[in-house]
């Protein structure tokens, strides 16, 4: 069986990816097949997605009858797929290709929105190398555009702030006539500062990117180096995807579908939430 | 009021002949990704002239000072490898010395033939900037001729496109200025 998904794919590739005539030199065979296959860039994987480019990565004219062709996209998306993990005939893979090119598809677009970088990288906190993940956007601004940070996740940032038990939270608090005592009684509030936030607003959440920004500015929190990007990408109606970089041998590889998700438009917010607060 | 509608019609031309240049059309964007690949192509020239041990040393500096020409004056190059995710930053100058200072009695630079050019984007002070991918294989040889290393690297190099204007003859001719800017090599499994 995973022979033949594996054939077919191959077929897949090779009808979208020429072969290519590999070049010699000296004795060194270059073959520039897998690189023409590869997803080189995000951008890429855009214009492949909606198919903006022809097999040999040739930008199309717009005004080109294949230029955003729903009948070439259909054979191009299989190879955006991570195939290790997709195959190229599984239900989910199909049903995506089937909806993003009906009549009304949908098609990503650099400046559309809802598209979300996620950088992880290492850090020196107070001496030690920790992980921290930073989502950023793109913002537009003056004549152009420019990614910004949206948010980060830092487990020592969570650690401040665990989600505690709604029966013990409810234990805590002002009553509502404390102003009447010049709230002699705030200093409750003070004695166990794990808890601090208890004594906020239910509509209270922590900022985590004013929490990060405050570690860099007092010199606790170091960057170090990226250690690894991906995207995850909200922006094509009723699915959630994300694309990492596949570095590998083969005609797979690249910026490619890692995790694709149904996800009806109104259940988009609270995972958008967590991108850009 | 007639004076006020005729003032008002040359600056609107003047706005729509400056916003025709600014949004690029297909056919100028492709002009500028070859003026782009030109100059991505002169890098791969120059390194693969500064990498060559048959290159004499007073010729490998005159190379450097034209890849230095190439580049922004800020423009870094970001090396890592398969086993580490450290990124190594070299100047532009610095990258060609640490290329002519490898140890190896004779090495083979070869670039496949595969450039990809991204779409431009504009930043916020209204320069494109846009990305070219190409792909470079390196081998380092001993002096008895056996091969020591070998490496096939991804380059993404970053391009700035700007409109910039200069009198020849008194008259004000428009061009388009590219420069290249940060450059990151990555180190791919393929062979």
């Amino acid at each position: 069986m995973k022979i033949a998904r594996n054939i077919i794919f191959l077929a897949l590739t090779i009808a979208f990816v020429w072969p290519v005539t590999g070049q010699t030199i000296g004795n060194f065979q270059m073959d520039e097949t897998e690189f023409y296959a590869m997803t080189k860039q995000m951008g890429q994987f855009m214009r492949r997605f909606n198919y903006e480019e022809d097999q040999f990565g040739e930008k199309l004219n717009p005004k080109d009858p294949r230029y955003r062709n729903n009948e070439m996209r259909r054979q191009s998306l299989p190879i955006l797929f991570d195939q290790e993990k997709y195959g190229t005939q599984t239900e989910l893979q199909r049903y995506f290709i089937e909806d993003v090119t009906k009549g009304d598809s949908t098609y990503m677009t650099f400046l559309g929105g809802r598209w979300y970088s996620e950088v992880s990288a290492t850090f020196k906190y107070n001496g030690k190398d920790v992980n921290v993940i930073m989502f950023l956007a793109i913002e537009k601004e003056g004549l152009g555009s420019k990614w910004v940070l949206t948010n980060v996740y830092f487990s020592e940032f969570n650690k401040l702030f665990p989600t505690g038990e709604m029966a013990e939270k409810e234990k805590y608090f002002l009553h509502p006539m404390s102003h009447e005592l010049d709230f002699m009684n705030i200093y409750k509030a003070f004695q166990n500062p794990d808890i601090i936030e208890y004594y906020a607003s239910k509509e209270y959440q922590p900022d985590y990117l004013t929490l990060f920004f405050y570690e860099i500015k007092k010199g606790n929190l170091v960057f170090n180096h990226v250690d690894m990007v991906k995207f995850h990408v909200l922006q094509i109606k009723d699915w959630y995807f994300e694309v990492s970089w596949f570095n590998r041998s083969g005609l797979n590889s690249g910026w490619l579908m890692s995790n694709v998700i149904y996800m009806p438009e109104k259940e988009k917010n609270n995972v958008i939430k967590f991108y850009q607060p | 009021m007639k004076k006020i509608i005729a003032t008002l019609a040359v600056v609107l031309c003047f706005v729509g002949t400056a916003l025709a240049q600014d949004n690029l059309d297909f056919e100028r964007k492709k002009a500028i990704d070859s003026l782009a690949l030109e100059k991505v192509r002169d890098l791969s020239k120059y390194i693969k002239i500064a990498g060559s041990k048959d290159t004499p040393f007073s010729e490998a500096n005159r190379v450097i000072d034209r890849a230095e020409e190439l580049f922004m004056n800020d423009a870094e190059i970001g090396v890592s490898s398969l086993s580490s995710n450290t990124i190594t930053y070299y100047r532009v100058r610095k990258y060609f010395e640490h290329l002519m200072r490898l140890n190896y009695d004779r090495v083979e630079i070869e670039w496949y033939n595969i450039e990809y050019v991204s779409d431009l984007q504009r930043q916020p002070d209204g320069t494109y900037v846009g990305v070219i991918t190409i792909f470079q294989t390196f081998r380092g040889y001993d002096a008895e001729g056996n091969l020591q290393y070998k490496d096939t690297t991804k380059k993404d190099i970053t391009v700035y496109v700007k409109r910039k204007e200069t009198q020849i003859g008194g008259r004000t001719i428009g061009f388009w200025d590219v420069l290249l800017g940060d450059m990151r090599v990555k180190e791919t499994t393929n062979r």
